[in-house]
Parts: structure tokens; sequence; C-alpha cells
């Protein structure tokens, strides 16, 4: 699904080279549920929006769904982002003059769908989410999980391969975060591949697998072997 | 199709900043469509003809100051002198100048009495070489004769009974038919007869400004008259070799007088028309003016909502928006906004317009015109929103994943 080969991503300043991933390698397969750790400034977010195809990067090699990424120009990039993968954002980045309906009618009318088709999808997802009868509402009229559940509505409603959440819980309550967290695992099973970057040790111990990046390179973990010692310590 | 009813939507939430915008649009609309209105209007009256040979004539003035100086003579000596000169065609004495700004006025009317309606006419007093000398057409009748041409005593209220009118004057006073006016016997100060000779197709009056400037009348009057002008035309190209020729014979022919005021009418038509073309320039400033701060307007409001909109505009990058996408949506809005301004910019114009031409009698504003008004701010817009929009295509997809 994604094959990431030696990715560098170097931000050059008047003075300064900044080295935010090096030589980054990983292997995401189809109906994965990878978590992406690691502290601020380790590059986490670098690698979501490289992998997410928001920004390009400086070398290596990319393959996302069986496509060399390093080929695409900006319209290319743009296509793809919005066949095939969909967004989550920890600020939800929902559109505050749009009501729920027209917020996840937003991916759907730039991928050309008819109105019928595009109708059927945004009940369909605000179903998904249960928010079906709250259509009309504007953003600001919900709290905060009640936002993220139309984000993640938004997300699926293009039906992405590819899922990719940043820190979709860090402005949540626990319980909140709880029922998106949930809401995930739920979309995962039904074979959505999903990468979600977390500061949260609890919710990344929820998915199968976790990663974490540190200056810039990747190391695998196993959050639950980890745990289990921990218990088994104290 | 093209996100209008996303957009609509939106703005309809935001409503201030793009109703100002379409105020602004609206106002520039009702503003400059009048103001080219108007500057067409005074374009097409200074393109109208006098209908005298303007490129080939000049005048002059003619001040006696000698004692018992015999002015028939004199005069008829000049104009003797004068149509003589290798170069010159005809030469007159003349009481006034079209477009002058001064001159004579008398009116006419069909049936005689105080109480009937009488029509305005410039009157023209000129002997049988006018016709010849101003360059004018007869289209009907015929010129005086030798004979026709009196002499005029200054204060002297009686006319000569015959007359040489222009087109526009016979139509005032036989609408139904101009070439009827021929050989008609019509009042003049109110009650005194006189005889209609021949139609001129055009001779202008001396005020540019005045309704009735088409109308005016060849009168077979000399003028014994201590101040009078001449007026000469001369073989084309060759007025302004003559001129100084002229006033230096003329000067030196007879001490009794001065030669002074010297004019061609290419001149005294640039001096008529001059706050015709001094408005036309203010107001050609005006239009431009206005444009460009209603295209900055369009830029700054663009580019005010861009800011404010950087991240949602960074996330509709990331849901798959492309570059151009991008810069539709913020030309939509624009060409929505305008629209809005547009329409309301008509009924502003099509209103200063209707309150324009009842109070300073303007003719109507036509079609064509307000169709530029709307697509000269159609273009604006989109050319004054084209920077900003392209300034907002290129914002970074990474923008959605910042979280300052």
């Amino acid at each position: 699904m994604l094959i990431m080969k030696n990715i560098s991503k170097v931000f050059h300043t008047a003075e300064i080279q900044t080295h935010a991933l090096r030589d980054f390698s990983l292997t995401v397969k189809e109906g994965d549920f990878v978590s992406v750790t690691g502290p601020s400034g380790s590059g986490k977010t670098t690698f979501l929006n490289i992998a997410g195809l928001l920004e390009t990067y400086t070398s290596g090699e990319f393959t996302l769904d069986g496509e060399d990424i390093g080929k695409l120009n900006d319209n290319g990039r743009s296509r793809m982002r919005n066949h095939k993968i969909g967004f989550i954002f920890q600020s939800f980045n929902l559109i505050p003059d749009l009501n729920l309906f027209d917020n996840v009618d937003v991916p759907l009318r730039y991928r050309g769908f008819s109105a019928k088709e595009r109708k059927r999808r945004i009940e369909e997802n605000l179903e998904r989410v249960g928010l079906a009868s709250r259509m009309k509402h504007l953003p600001s009229q919900l709290s905060g999980g009640q936002q993220q559940r139309v984000a993640i509505a938004r997300a699926l409603a293009t039906d992405p391969r590819f899922l990719l959440a940043d820190e979709p819980t860090g402005n949540l309550d626990s319980e909140m975060a709880q029922g998106v967290m949930s809401l995930l695992e739920d979309i995962n099973k039904q074979g959505t591949t999903i990468v979600m970057v977390t500061h949260d040790a609890q919710l990344a111990q929820r998915s199968p697998r976790t990663i974490q990046v540190m200056d810039g390179r990747v190391s695998e973990l196993d959050l639950h072997l980890a745990s289990a010692n921990q218990q088994a310590i104290a | 199709m093209l996100e209008a009813g996303l957009i609509i939507r939106a703005l309809m939430r935001n409503k201030i900043g793009a109703l100002l915008i379409a105020l602004q649009i609206a106002l520039t609309m009702t503003i400059i469509v009048n103001a080219i209105f108007m500057i067409q209007d005074r374009q097409a009256q200074m393109l109208r003809s006098s209908g005298v040979d303007e490129a080939n004539t000049f005048y002059l003035t003619n001040t006696i100051f000698g004692q018992d100086y015999n002015i028939q003579a004199a005069l008829q000596t000049d104009l003797n002198t004068l149509r003589k000169t290798p170069g010159i065609v005809d030469a007159i004495q003349i009481n006034a100048i079209p477009l002058s700004g001064g001159g004579w006025s008398s009116g006419v009317q069909t049936e005689a009495g105080e109480d009937k309606d009488s029509i305005g006419t410039a009157v023209y007093m000129v002997d049988d070489h006018a016709i010849n000398t101003l360059g004018l057409e007869l289209i009907a009748g015929e010129n005086f004769s030798a004979t026709d041409i009196q002499w005029r005593q200054s204060g002297q209220s009686t006319w000569p009974d015959k007359v040489i009118i222009t087109k526009a004057l016979a139509l005032s006073l036989f609408p139904e038919d101009w070439q009827s006016a021929l050989g008609k016997t019509v009042f003049i100060s109110q009650n005194q007869t006189i005889q209609i000779i021949g139609i001129l197709k055009q001779l202008q009056a001396p005020w540019n400004g005045w309704d009735g400037v088409e109308r005016s009348m060849l009168v077979p009057f000399q003028m014994e008259s201590k101040g009078s002008r001449l007026f000469i035309r001369t073989e084309p190209g060759k007025r302004d070799q003559l001129m100084p020729q002229i006033e230096k014979m003329l000067a030196e022919s007879d001490k009794g007088r001065i030669i002074r005021r010297m004019r061609t009418m290419e001149e005294t038509r640039e001096r008529s028309y001059q706050r015709h073309n001094a408005t036309n320039k203010i107001l050609t400033t005006v239009v431009i003016t206005l444009t460009i701060i209603t295209g900055f307007g369009i830029v700054g409001l663009a580019i005010f909502s861009i800011n404010r909109r950087t991240k949602q505009i960074g996330t509709r990058r990331a849901l798959g928006a492309t570059r151009w996408q991008i810069m539709r949506y913020f030309m939509v809005e624009n060409l929505l906004i305008s629209s809005v301004g547009i329409f309301v910019g008509i009924i502003g114009a099509v209103s200063l317009n209707m309150w324009l031409v009842k109070t300073f009698e303007l003719a109507p504003i036509n079609l064509e015109l307000i169709l530029f008004g709307v697509l000269t701010l159609f273009i604006v817009g989109q050319l004054a929103v084209l920077y900003p929009a392209r300034k907002a295509s290129l914002i970074s997809p990474a923008t959605a994943t910042r979280t300052v």
C-alpha cells in the first residue's frame, strides 16, 4: 500500500539546512492500522505531510497504491489525494461557513460526482458517524467530538484506500477521544488502511502496529510488549 | 457546477465585506456609465459640422476711428480688394461668427401676431457672397442677388424682404415638409413679412450649447457700423500664409481704422468647445480613477479573505482541490459579488440617467453603454481578483496540518 525507501526531507533557510527526515523507510500493508508516535519536532508531521502528498520530499522513493509519487506533478498529487487519501486533522479543519452537508460535499465536488451521487454519499457517511439528523447544522453548533466525526465522514465520503489521521483526538476529552478511536477501529475493520500520528501512548497501544519517529528516523515499537513488561515489573 | 451554491452559502455568512464591495461596484457602475454617456454626448456635439468650410476660413475685426469716414465706400473697397487677392476665394462682412459665442438672434413665426409662437433663430447679416465665403451648401431655392442687399443703419428695426434659412429652421417652421418652406412668407418681429428664397443644408448658430444651434438665417444686410467683422475664405492650404499678409495689407491700405482679433474658424471651434474638452478630461479621469479604486477594493477584499482563510484553502487543497480549482473558487466568488453590484449598478445608472434627463434635458442612456459598463466591471473584477486568486492557489496543502 505505502512504501517509503530512504526518504529525506531537507528544509533550507538562508543559513541553515534542517533535516526533518533522514533515510526514512516504512512499509504499510493494505488493511494496516499504524500509529506513529514521537516527541515534538521528531519529524512525524513531516512524515504525515509526505505520506499524504501534502508536501514533496527531497530524495528517496515513495510508492502509494502502486503509484510512483515522485513522478506526479501538482495536479496528479491533487487527484491522488482526492481519489485515494482521506484526511483527519487535529483541529478538524471543517469550513466554518458551511453546514455539515456542504462540508462533506467539498471533496466530492472536486471528484466531479453528480449531485445525486454526492447526496447519497453525504447522507450515508453522516449516518455512519451518527450525525445524519444534524446535516443542516454549522460546525460551531457541534461539540469537538461531533466535529471530528463530521471530519471523518468527509474523509470517508470519497471511499479512500488510505486514511491519514493527524492527532485525531488531540483536541478532544478522553471520552470523546475513545469514541473517535472506536470509530477509526471500525473503519479499519472494514478494510481501510489507517496511519495515525499521535502523542497519546494509550491510543497508540490500541492500534495493532506502532512506529516511533526520532530525529527524522523510524524505529518499530512493540508497545503491547512494552506495556506487558511494565506490568510484570510492577 | 463551479461551486456557486457553496460559495453563495459561505458568502451569506460573511456578508459585510462582500456587500461593501458590491456597493462599490454598483456606485462605480452608476457613475461610470453616466460619465461615459456625458463624454459621448459632448463628443457628439463637438463632432457636429458647423456647415462652414472651417479649414480654409478666418475672420478679423475692422474698427474705424477716423473722422468723416465713408463707411460704405471703405467696406466696398475692402471687399473688392480682398476678392481680387490671389489665393482668396471670397470675402464678406458679417455681423456674427458661427460657434464664437456671441451673435444675434430673432424669432420667426408662420403666423403674424404677438400671441403666436415664434421659433428662435440665429441671424447672420451678409451679402450675396456669403454662401461662397462660408462654404455653405444651398439645397433648395436661390442665393441673394446683388440688388437684394440693403444697408442697415444701427438701431434699424425693419428687415429686408428675403431670407435664406437652414433646413433645421425650415423643419421647425414646417415640421411636416421642410421643402414646403421655400417661397413661403413668414413673419419676423411678430408681424414683418419675409420670404424664404433659399434653404441651406447646414449653418450653426454662434452658441454651441443652444438646443436650436442648427437654426440659422441669412439676411441680406450690410452694416454701416464703425465696428465690423470681415470673413475670408482662402483656397485650400493657403490660409495660414495669407492671414498675416491680409492683416498687413488691410492695415496699411487705410489708416483710419485698425485691424485686430484675427482668428481662424478652427481656433474658434477649439475655443468654443474648450469647456467641453476640459469637462471630458475631468470625467475621463473620474471614470479611470473610480475603476482603479474599485479594482483595488476587490484586490484588498480578496487578499483579506484569503489571508483569513489560509488554513481553509490548505484544507481544500488537502482534500483534492487543484490549484486551478482554488483560483476558480475566488474568481467565481468575485463573479457573484460583481453580479450583485452590477445589477444594483444598472438600476442606479438608469435612475441617475432619468434624473439627468429630467434636470438637464440630456438624451436617455442607450443599452450599448449599459452593456459596456457591465462587461467592463466584470472584466475589471476578474482581472483584479486574478493576482489574489493566484496567490491563494499557491498556498501549500501542508498548511492544513499546521497547528499555528
